[in-house]
């Protein structure tokens, strides 16, 4: 039963490192957009050479991001 | 995810109705119809950015970009955004605005894709819930007015939000919100994590030293989720005992502090369990299940937030002298009465005046109908309401707080304030369960004390766990967020907070007409032609005169199908009576009766067509009934409601829409106060009534009624006064939102049974000696569990 007097503050300070890079996280405005990130994923990236009908199409006006 | 069907005949972008030349563009190497100038450039531009997944991910249609270019060089100026952005310390300026055509994920993705492109911008944050972005820009590098003109092209205009103060506290409460939620989450997981080995120990084999270790660490993780998470708990209970009312917040705080307090209890004098996890897992559901449901309130007050900020920032206040000079742009808040101002066609009149020159009105924010109004010099014009054909010159006569718009929505606020409030049946039940749960524990107290007072505060402790009231509080806050969730799917928001069960109990519908069972834009029903002219020819003369105008009733006749395109010269508009020009050498006037010619008589929605003496064409209106009204009426009545039609409108016109609709009852030319009293009349005999409408006139009946649904369509101000908000333009929405309503009622009534029938069961058991701690931890578990579960089947959407 020793392994618990290790194993019960690792947890602790486990949590505490959640709980702050929560709290940071919060802080810095990542949950300001709780929408738009999840639709990010489903798009091709647009400059993907490997999906042919972005080989074909012309090249954005002006600017390149 | 299912991408949005867009039928042959509408426009691509905004999935309006195409009219009868529409713009015809490439997209992706397939041609596309767009029903206006605005709506191709939106699409050309977006393809240009490479952003068309946009289209596939959207899930509504975007607003129509239309073809007014609004200038937002206001924006630029100092004095206009002083209270509303702040400049950071790299030299950077942060705003906030409010936009109104946000309808789902895939707008804010698309305004943060866009706007990224610009230069100068160097953050975006979008959010379609509260219908705001957050734009970080270099004063240096770009204007503001750059990224918001890029906005308006997409379809996104962009209006104040409530300044800097109130929309930084709003931002704060919202991350306290997200902090509390995710320490809940975190503490409950630990928590339970450590109640988990007490489980486990199923023989009994653990030293009371390491038991007692497990239960002093688990209490460190509980506490601040119940003191901190569960903060909004607690201080409601602490004002609704300092209201001596005993309600849903009384119930969830007792519930928490009861299986923290047993807890400690048990843990300082050694007893056999203990219910920390339970404390926790509580805090965690019902924090997330109010977040769901003011979720759903918050996005339906955001929309009405940004309708109601339609209006001007600048005017042009006239300081003597009839040339440019003699004019100048200020604020709108600094109008005094008695200032000269000038308002371009197409701009919102900022001020109620008095007109120095004719003109025509569109008064759509006051009174839902777009018809325009023409107003002669010295007639009052009202604050909100949009200028149409020539620039209106006026005299100030009411600003700010004292102007129509404003005291109208004063009266909206005050019918509401006085609508008797329905006893919520949440803090009904609460209130007389504490009540009961604390009577019974004290009597169990007292008689075990005379029984065997070993065992009495062992047996009083069980029959508080057994009986906490956990499932109970679950019962309600968990259907109401099913529910609300549910409803903004199908586009339904419920603005009002007991406004679910009300709309679960009507039993009469009654509609409006214009705006509610029609969609608001005429149309020309029949043409009826005189002195020989074939009625081809008159449709061909009246669109050739109407092909330029920004005229509302114009767009009645670019919808209509052309035989031969005639050319108009000489084309002259005359405000509030109608347009004039040159046709192959005849002059035409088409629009009201004694304009386009002599001695003719007026007589219900027509346009007239004359050459000045004679009368040549009647052009008879009518307004387009929404595709799906007629299978809402039958759903309705399916679902065992009354219908009725309560329109201003004519007795022909009513009749005629009810006989199509199957609406056995209507009444025609009513008052607002002709509405409010049916209402009241068939409140007095009984009935429950539901009010759908869209216009400032029925404001004050929507405010009326038991439970009132607007048109997100319609004035700004009816949304204020209704409980629910109908965004798009589907009327079927409203019988699958009382469908909703009243499943989320049946579901109530199945958890609150479930959680008596478990009550009466366990209560005389614990009293009696007969439940053993861990009995009570799981009974509680599991019949919270089942009361959850019960209410997430609220969250399926009903199928069309």
């Amino acid at each position: 039963m020793n392994i618990l007097l290790a194993l019960i503050p690792i947890s602790l300070v486990l949590l505490g490192i959640a709980v702050a890079a929560f709290v940071w996280a919060v802080k810095r405005g990542q949950f300001d957009d709780m929408d738009t990130p999840a639709l990010d994923i489903l798009r091709d990236d647009p400059n993907d050479p490997r999906i042919p009908s972005h080989r074909a199409a012309p090249g954005p006006s002006g600017d390149a991001d | 995810m299912a991408e949005l069907a867009i039928g042959e005949g509408h426009c691509f972008h905004c999935a309006e109705a195409l009219p009868a030349q529409p713009v015809r563009v490439e997209v992706d190497g397939e041609p596309r119809a767009f029903c206006c100038d605005g709506c191709s450039a939106a699409a050309v531009w977006i393809r240009e950015a490479r952003l068309t997944d946009y289209y596939q991910l959207r899930r509504e249609a975007a607003d129509r970009v239309g073809t007014e270019r609004a200038d937002y060089a206001a924006w630029d100026r100092e004095d206009v955004v002083a209270d509303h952005a702040r400049t950071l310390d790299d030299g950077s300026r942060e705003i906030t605005v409010l936009t109104d055509g946000m309808r789902c994920a895939a707008c804010a993705w698309l305004i943060d894709k866009a706007l990224r492109r610009e230069a100068g911008i160097e953050d975006i944050v979008a959010n379609a819930v509260t219908g705001r972005v957050r734009i970080r820009w270099q004063p240096q590098a770009t204007p503001l007015s750059r990224p918001l003109s890029r906005m308006a092209a997409l379809g996104y205009r962009p209006y104040l939000a409530t300044g800097l103060v109130r929309e930084e506290a709003r931002r704060r409460e919202r991350n306290r919100w997200i902090l509390r939620m995710g320490i809940a989450g975190l503490g409950a997981m630990q928590a339970m994590m450590f109640a988990e080995a007490l489980y486990l120990d199923t023989a009994g084999e653990m030293s009371p030293a390491t038991r007692d270790f497990f239960r002093w660490i688990t209490f460190l993780v509980a506490t601040p989720v119940v003191f901190y998470s569960g903060w909004p708990f607690l201080e409601g209970m602490w004002r609704e005992l300092r209201h001596r009312r005993l309600g849903m917040d009384t119930l969830i705080a007792t519930s928490t502090l009861l299986a923290l307090g047993a807890s400690v209890i048990e843990t300082v004098r050694h007893g056999v369990h203990v219910w920390y996890d339970a404390a926790v897992m509580f805090v965690f559901l019902l924090l997330a299940a109010r977040m769901i449901e003011q979720g759903a309130r918050k996005a339906a007050s955001a929309q009405v937030d940004a309708l109601a900020r339609a209006r001007p920032l600048l005017a042009t206040r006239e300081t003597g002298g009839d040339d440019e000079a003699g004019r100048e742009q200020v604020l709108v808040s600094q109008l005094q009465p008695g200032d000269i101002v000038r308002v371009a066609p197409g701009e919102p009149v900022p001020s109620d005046g008095e007109l120095l020159q004719a003109g025509a009105f569109d008064e759509a924010l006051l009174t839902g109908e777009s018809t325009p109004v023409p107003k002669r010099a010295g007639e009052p014009v009202f604050a909100g309401s949009l200028v149409i054909d020539v620039p209106a010159r006026l005299r100030v006569t009411h600003t700010g707080a004292q102007t129509r718009l404003s005291e109208l929505a004063r009266l909206v606020d005050q019918a509401q304030a006085e609508r008797p409030r329905m006893a919520q049946l949440a803090d009904r039940i609460a209130h007389r369960f504490v009540v009961l749960l604390l009577v019974s524990a004290l009597l169990v107290y007292v008689g075990w004390r005379i029984y065997d007072p070993a065992r009495a505060f062992e047996v009083t402790l069980a029959v508080l766990v057994v009986s906490c009231p956990c499932a109970l509080s679950l019962a309600i806050p968990s259907a109401l967020a099913a529910a609300h969730g549910a409803l903004s799917k199908i586009g339904v928001l419920g603005v009002r907070e007991d406004a679910l069960d009300r709309l679960a109990a009507v039993d009469t519908v009654v509609f409006d007409k214009t705006g509610t069972l029609t969609d608001g834009q005429p149309r020309i029903n029949h043409v009826e032609v005189m002195q020989g002219l074939s009625q081809a020819s008159a449709i061909d003369i009246a669109q050739a005169l109407e092909r330029d105008s920004r005229h509302p009733l114009a767009r009645a006749f670019q919808a209509w199908p052309a035989t031969r395109r005639l050319q108009a010269s000489g084309v002259r508009q005359v405000p509030g009576q109608g347009i004039e020009g040159e046709i192959d050498g005849r002059r035409w006037k088409l629009g009201q009766a004694a304009f386009a010619a002599q001695g003719a008589l007026d007589e219900g929605h027509a346009l007239w067509l004359g050459d000045g003496e004679r009368v040549h064409a009647r052009f008879v209106l009518a307004e387009r009934v929404r595709e799906d009204a007629g299978s809402a009426v039958h759903a309705l009545r399916d679902a065992g409601l009354a219908v009725e039609l309560a329109s201003g409108d004519g007795d022909a016109a009513v009749a005629a829409m009810a006989r199509g609709l199957d609406i056995p009852r209507h009444a025609a030319r009513q008052t607002p106060e002709d509405k409010l009293a049916r209402v009241r009349a068939l409140q007095a005999a009984g009935h429950r009534v539901a009010m759908i409408g869209d216009g400032i006139n029925d404001a004050p009946v929507l405010a009326g009624a038991d439970v009132s649904l607007a048109m997100g369509e319609g004035a700004a101000l009816a949304q204020r006064a209704a409980d629910f908000v109908v965004t798009g333009s589907r009327l079927v929405r409203i019988p699958q939102a009382i469908a909703i309503a009243r499943r989320t009622r049946a579901v109530i009534r199945q958890n609150l049974g479930w959680a008596t029938a478990y009550n009466l069961v366990a209560l005389p058991l614990a009293a009696t000696g007969h439940v053993t701690p861990w009995m009570a931890a799981l009974g509680m578990a599991l019949s919270s569990l089942l009361v959850t579960l019960n209410a997430l089947r609220l969250t399926k959407v009903p199928t069309e």
